[in-house]
This record gives C-alpha cells, structure tokens and sequence, in this order.
C-alpha cells in the first residue's frame, strides 16, 4: 500500500468575524495513526473539511502525498473519510447508497459485498438507512471511506454517539486498518478514546495549534506539576510568579483551592515557601495522567498557552 | 464523466420516486386527455369547440403544457435532496470537481424526463384516440401533427427537468426552488406583461418559449390582443425548445458559480 502522508501549511478559516481555524501547521506520517485532539469546537472538523476540500481555506493549504485533494486523480482511491455519519438518504438502502458511490469513485461493484461483509452490515443490507441506529450508520459511513480501499483515512469524532461496545468494535477497527499501513488522522474531543491507538497527537485549541509530536515525547515534555495546600496560596502565587523562576513558572488554581505549581520542584517550591515564612499544609508531585495532560493542554490557564507547543513535524 | 452518470442512474433506480413519476404520467397523458375527449370540449363550460376542429385538439393536448410542474418538481430533487440528506458531503468528496456532479445530474435527469414526456405522450395519444373512437369522432387534426404535437410535449417536459434540475441547484431549497418555477410559470411572466414593452420580449421569456414549443397559444393571442397590432410571432418550436434549454443552462452554470462553490459543512 502506497503510504501518503498529510501535509498542513499555515491553514486559516474565518467564518466573517470568527476565525476557526487560526494559522495550523502539522504533518500527519504515512502510515503512522495520528490523534487529532481538541475540545468540542477547536475546529478540527473545519481543518478535516479543508484537507478534503470541502471548505476553502482562507489562507494556507493542506496536501495529500503532496497533492491538493481536489487535484487527485480518483481521490476516494487514495483517501476515504468519515464526517458526517447520519448523513445518507434515508429511504436508500445501505446496499443502494454504497453501490452509488461505488458507481461514483469508479470502484468495482464487488467491493459493496466485501465491504457490507467486513462492516457486518451484509444482513442490514436491504434495509433503509432510516432505520439504521448510530453505530450501524457509523459502519456504512466506514464502509462508504473504504469503497476505494485508500491509503489514508480522516475520520472526525467517528465515536460520537456509539455505546461502550460500539466504541470497542470502532477502537478494534481501526486498529485493523492501521496495522494494514494505512495513513489514519482520527479527531477526537476525548483522548482516551483514541490513547490506545495513536502514535501521534496533534492538539488544537481555539483554532490554533498547542502541541504536535509523538504522544510519548508530549507526555515526556510536560513539565513536573506540584500540589500545594497553603493558607498563604494568593502571596505564594505571587512569589512563584514575580518573574525570575524562569520562563516556565506557572501556577493554576486546583478544584480543592490548592496550588498546582508547574515550572518548579517540590523541592524548589518547598523552599520558596519557607524562606518566605509562608505556611504550607500540604504539599506533592501531582500524578500525570494523559488525560489530566489534554486537560492541561486544552484548557485555558495563565501563561500556559502554547507552553507545550511541539516541533510541528 | 461516465461513472458519474452511472451512480446518477443508480441514485435515481433507488427509491421508487421514478416508479411514482411514471404513474403521473400515465395518469395526466392518458388520463387526464382521455377524460378531456370522452366528455368533448364542446361540454365543457363554457364549451370549446370541439375536437372535430382543428382548435380543439390544439387546445385539449396544449392542456398537457401545465403538467410542467411534475417533471420540474421531480428536476429541482436532484440537487436539493443532495443538500437535505447532507449527502452533499460524501458527493463533493468522490467528485470534488463540482460542476461534473451537476453536469452528471442534468444528463440523467434529461433522460429520465424524456422517458417521463415520452411516456405522457404515448398514454396521452392513446387515450386520445380511443375516446375519439369510441364517441366515433374524427379528430380535426391529422394524426401525423397530432403526433409531432404530442412529441413537442414529451420534449417539453425533458426541458422542464432540466430547468428544475438546475433551479435546484442555484437555490439549494426544494420547496423554493419549485415555487419559483412554478410561480413564474403560472403568474410571475403574467404579472411581467403588465408592464409596459415587455410583452415584446414574450417570445423570448420561458413562458413564451413552452407556449412555441407546446403550440398552446393562449398568452401569446392575449398579449397580441392587447397590443392591438400584429399577432405577436412566437419562435419556431426547436427555436423555443433551445431557448427553454439556454434558460436551463444559464441556471446550472450560476449554479456552479456560486451556490455549488460554497464550503460544506
């Protein structure tokens, strides 16, 4: 299978005033499943639909194997993708949508049958997509990505709405699809929907970039955080933050009231708080989860922007 | 181009809008002017004169002429269906070259509309002639014109497809986009006569177009009326027919120009 990578150069998107997508440069590896991270409306689907041409980007380009989506040859036979899973005439059936779009990207009739078979749908086959449930519809749109059995696959929130089994089977799957070489750029609002299978993460916010790399040097880059309880919390963030602990100093506010600390040791911070004569209750190296990490990286905190801002590879 | 028609077909050969459409047709050809020339227009009120004469086989099939609305309602489903369902998205995806969708949807709407007219006339004719028959009434017109007549009509109706495929497709809203055909068709040209010099333009708006085409005269003599000068020369029927199919053509390629261009999402 011919590896084709995505390339993502300077995309904007603004909708009049509302700028979705601010400047985003990233490189997706052929053949490498990439994480694309973000909360509900960081505009990933609007970077997804500019990379398939879908939208016309305000400024920037994105490339497919070096090439415009819109100048692809038979474009479904090197990407196929997944948006908009409800999205299918709802007295066709799931047989007569596929043969429709399988007639239209120019593939051979017998991958309907194929494809109806490996998405476990061949006995919904004559059904109206009408009375498909969400994790059903979610298959055909698979099925639909799959038509021309591409080399690299977009597929936005494709857990939306499916039940913990649904979400197994999709995580199964693309698995599959994965381990077959293919290109896979899968968003997502939930990391630990896609943990398990990326390799890379590309994480946005707000329309602009915050982090781009491999998931395990992201997690490694991220700075030792403390938890501090302290009555004197406000004169102790004020300590931390006075400008000469470095450039990496920051100080967020826990849910409990505490401090978490990062920029600094417990061994630093600790001290800090002594030779100043502030009283500390309590205070620890903070577990690093992965998903406390996408918090992290998602969420708006002082002077934390951009912090993990990774080569865009 | 040619897979794009093919999935066109097969989106067509998918629900049984085709199998309905079909049935109209039968219905208002066969039925409808069979009902006509069983009662004969000289019974009707106020009557017409007959289908002995020449007028009156004009006038009963020209009747069918107001059947546009079927097969331009069926045209403007091509395009704003895609929109509803949101299908849109996956057909921009498999061809991202937009115009070739619409391109595609024209052919085979096209072709599905002549079968639609064909099918009208062919039921239209025989229902025509077997109620002549059984009134034993010799129709005023010859059967070869007759038949030319009844051609004219089915070609009609291809045209009408077209032009609904293609209002579709600039106004994106099924609802609307019929109401513009159909409400130009039946009143917006009507109400354009109202102003001063634009009746001379008649020949040349769509409505005068379908009336050269269809031989259904009716404006055309109340406009000649009304200028009080020479009867106003409608285009020859071919010319008409072109006209009609210009005005669809112009639609499409607006269409593709700016409602197609726009960013789905």
């Amino acid at each position: 299978m011919n590896a084709y990578g995505i390339e993502v150069t300077g995309l904007t998107k603004r909708f009049g005033e509302v700028t979705a997508v601010d400047s985003v440069s990233f490189a997706v590896e052929p053949g490498v499943v990439t994480g694309f991270l973000g909360p509900n409306g960081a505009g990933k689907t609007t970077t997804m639909r500019m990379i398939l041409g879908l939208v016309t980007p305000t400024e920037g380009t994105a490339t497919i194997g070096g090439r415009r989506y819109t100048e692809l040859d038979r474009p479904t036979r090197t990407v196929g993708a997944v948006l908009d899973a409800g999205a299918f005439h709802p007295n066709h059936s799931a047989r007569d949508h596929l043969r429709i779009y399988c007639a239209m990207g120019g593939h051979p009739d017998s991958r309907v049958d194929e494809l109806l078979d490996r998405l476990g749908l061949a006995e919904h086959a004559h059904r109206r997509t009408r009375t498909f449930s969400t994790g059903m519809k979610q298959r055909l749109s698979l099925a639909t990505a799959l038509l021309g059995d591409p080399s690299v696959l977009l597929l936005d929130e494709p857990s939306n709405g499916l039940d913990p089994e649904g979400i197994a089977w999709l995580r199964t799957f693309l698995r599959e699809l994965a381990a077959e070489g293919r290109t896979v750029l899968v968003s997502s609002h939930v990391l630990s929907e896609v943990q398990q299978i990326v390799d890379d993460v590309v994480v946005i916010r707000r329309g602009r970039m915050v982090a781009a790399g491999p998931l395990e040097e992201i997690a490694r880059r991220r700075p030792p955080t403390v938890l501090v309880r302290s009555p004197d919390a406000e004169r102790l963030r004020a300590l931390i933050l006075d400008g000469t602990r470095g450039p990496d100093a920051a100080v967020a506010t826990a849910e409990d009231g505490s401090l978490r600390v990062s920029g600094l040791t417990a061994a630093e911070t600790a001290d800090l708080a002594a030779a100043a004569g502030l009283r500390v209750h309590g205070l620890g190296a903070e577990d690093s989860s992965l998903e406390q990490l996408f918090l992290d990286l998602t969420q708006d905190r002082a002077g934390q922007a951009g912090q993990y801002e990774g080569d865009a590879r | 181009m040619n897979a794009l028609i093919k999935a066109e077909f097969r989106r067509l050969a998918a629900t049984r809008m085709w199998r309905w459409a079909l049935v109209t047709a039968v219905l208002l050809g066969g039925g409808l002017v069979g009902l006509m020339a069983v009662v004969g227009p000289e019974n009707f009120s106020p009557p017409m004169p007959g289908l002995d004469t020449e007028e009156g086989v004009l006038s009963v099939l020209g009747m069918l002429g107001f059947t546009v609305f079927v097969p331009a309602a069926l045209g403007t489903l091509a395009m704003t269906a895609e929109y509803r369902h949101r299908t849109a998205t996956y057909t921009f995806l498999f061809a991202p070259r937009r115009w070739q969708v619409l391109t595609a949807k024209l052919v085979t709407f096209g072709g599905a509309g002549l079968v639609y007219g064909l099918v009208l006339a062919v039921s239209a004719g025989a229902g025509f002639y077997g109620a002549l028959a059984a009134r034993g009434v010799t129709p005023g017109l010859a059967a070869g014109t007759v038949w030319e007549l009844l051609l004219r009509l089915a070609l009609t109706m291809a045209v009408y497809t077209l032009l609904g495929v293609a209002m579709g497709a600039l106004i994106r809203n099924m609802t609307v986009a019929l109401a513009v055909v159909i409400g130009y068709l039946y009143m917006g040209e009507l109400i354009l006569m109202m102003i001063p010099g634009v009746n001379l333009v008649y020949p040349l708006l769509p409505g005068g177009a379908t009336a050269s085409l269809t031989s259904f005269t009716y404006v055309a003599e109340a406009v000649a009326g009304e200028l009080a000068t020479s009867p106003v020369s409608l285009l020859s029927p071919v010319g008409g027919g072109l006209l009609l199919a210009g005005y669809a053509l112009v639609a499409a390629a607006v269409a593709v120009l700016v409602p197609m261009r726009r960013d789905v999402v």
